[in-house]
């Protein structure tokens, strides 16, 4: 009964809202613009200060160092054994990488079962709330230094599933991110450029800082 | 790549001693074929016909800077189709209806990825903020 009332109450004032509004002139759709582009364009900020691996070797023991790292990182990114965490459309596309016409073995990728073995993770498809348990579990159970390439639409921010009730928005609220592979689902040729970014940003690591900063 | 060492040793032969090492550190293999052409960033794509190489894998690009930015996002689409072996027409020779026709064209200049680098896209929002941040004034006390 209240409901009722109440919307023939909504109906009433919907019905004589526009010659309300249009004696007072209250419609007035404002097309002007509040920003101007220039505080649109980025800026650099206060925070923006250069990393680690942006610094250029000055001393002799920097030229040292940096070796070491290439060294180190140059072994870590010719033993990429992935973790497969297929789950859906996307983990077919991973599989071709690893046949004959991507051939994933010439690059040293081999796709391990089991978390503790393997360096990195790549997440392919749709976390949904079931599976973020499991998939935050696999990622704990891997050994330091691990990487994660998120890979599909789904995995990076929902996809076409952003509206489920039942799916993750992104597994990068589970895990942390390296590298965002876009495309539903990305080829293969995606997959394995994204995997080629993440080899780049593991060699440009810099692991001595954590002992010494110049 | 064939494992054949003859193979290997010809190719070696053909390209040079100083080409035949960047190779190998850069392609993992050895390889000879003739010059198909150079794109305008002075990339330059290669073709053979040698029964031994592998099947598709007779065409491969040398990046113009040789040592240090191996990205194939550098390379321009139509000769990305071309070493994809989508087309055996390179992009110079396209006449006619074989040229796309795009409702949004690409930019003149080729524009590789520059993520990982201080040209990397960075979102920006465009809407009004709903919120702006409370900007603490002190008046003076009279």
């Amino acid at each position: 009964m209240y409901a009722l009332s109440k919307r023939s109450l909504t109906n009433t004032v919907v019905k004589f809202q526009p010659i309300v509004s249009k004696q007072l002139g209250l419609i007035s759709y404002n097309s002007q613009r509040y920003i101007s582009s220039k505080d649109l364009t980025p800026k650099p900020l206060e925070t923006d200060f250069p990393l680690m691996s942006q610094k250029t070797a000055s001393s002799p023991i920097d030229y040292a160092l940096t070796s070491l790292d290439s060294i180190a990182n140059w072994a870590r990114k010719s033993s990429f054994w992935p973790v497969t965490f297929g789950l859906a459309c996307c983990a077919v596309e991973m599989m071709h990488v690893s046949t004959p016409r991507y051939d994933q073995d010439r690059l040293g990728i081999i796709f391990r079962a089991s978390p503790r073995q393997s360096d990195i993770m790549i997440v392919a498809g749709t976390v949904t709330n079931k599976m973020a348990p499991a998939l935050r579990q696999v990622y704990d159970q891997m050994p330091d230094p691990r990487w994660v390439i998120s890979m599909g639409s789904c995995a990076n921010g929902g996809g076409y599933y952003h509206y489920s009730y039942s799916v993750v928005r992104g597994c990068d609220r589970i895990v942390p991110v390296d590298v965002y592979v876009p495309g539903c689902p990305p080829t293969a040729e995606a997959l394995m450029y994204g995997v080629f970014q993440l080899q780049k940003k593991m060699m440009k690591t810099r692991i001595t800082r954590l002992w010494y900063r110049s | 790549m064939s494992t054949s060492i003859v193979r290997t040793i010809k190719n070696i032969y053909k390209s040079g001693i100083r080409r035949a090492l960047w190779q190998i550190q850069t392609h993992n293999d050895t390889k000879s074929g003739w010059l198909v052409g150079e794109d305008d960033y002075g990339n330059k794509y290669y073709e053979t016909d040698n029964a031994e190489e592998i099947h598709l894998r007779t065409r491969w690009v040398e990046y113009n800077d040789r040592w240090t930015q191996i990205d194939i996002s550098k390379v321009e689409p139509g000769w990305h189709y071309w070493l994809g072996y989508g087309t055996n027409t390179i992009p110079p020779n396209l006449t006619g209806d074989e040229k796309v026709t795009r409702a949004y064209p690409l930019p003149e200049k080729h524009k590789p990825n520059l993520t990982n680098t201080s040209g990397a896209f960075v979102t920006y929002n465009t809407a009004k903020p709903k919120h702006t941040a409370w900007e603490p004034k002190v008046s003076e006390r009279v």
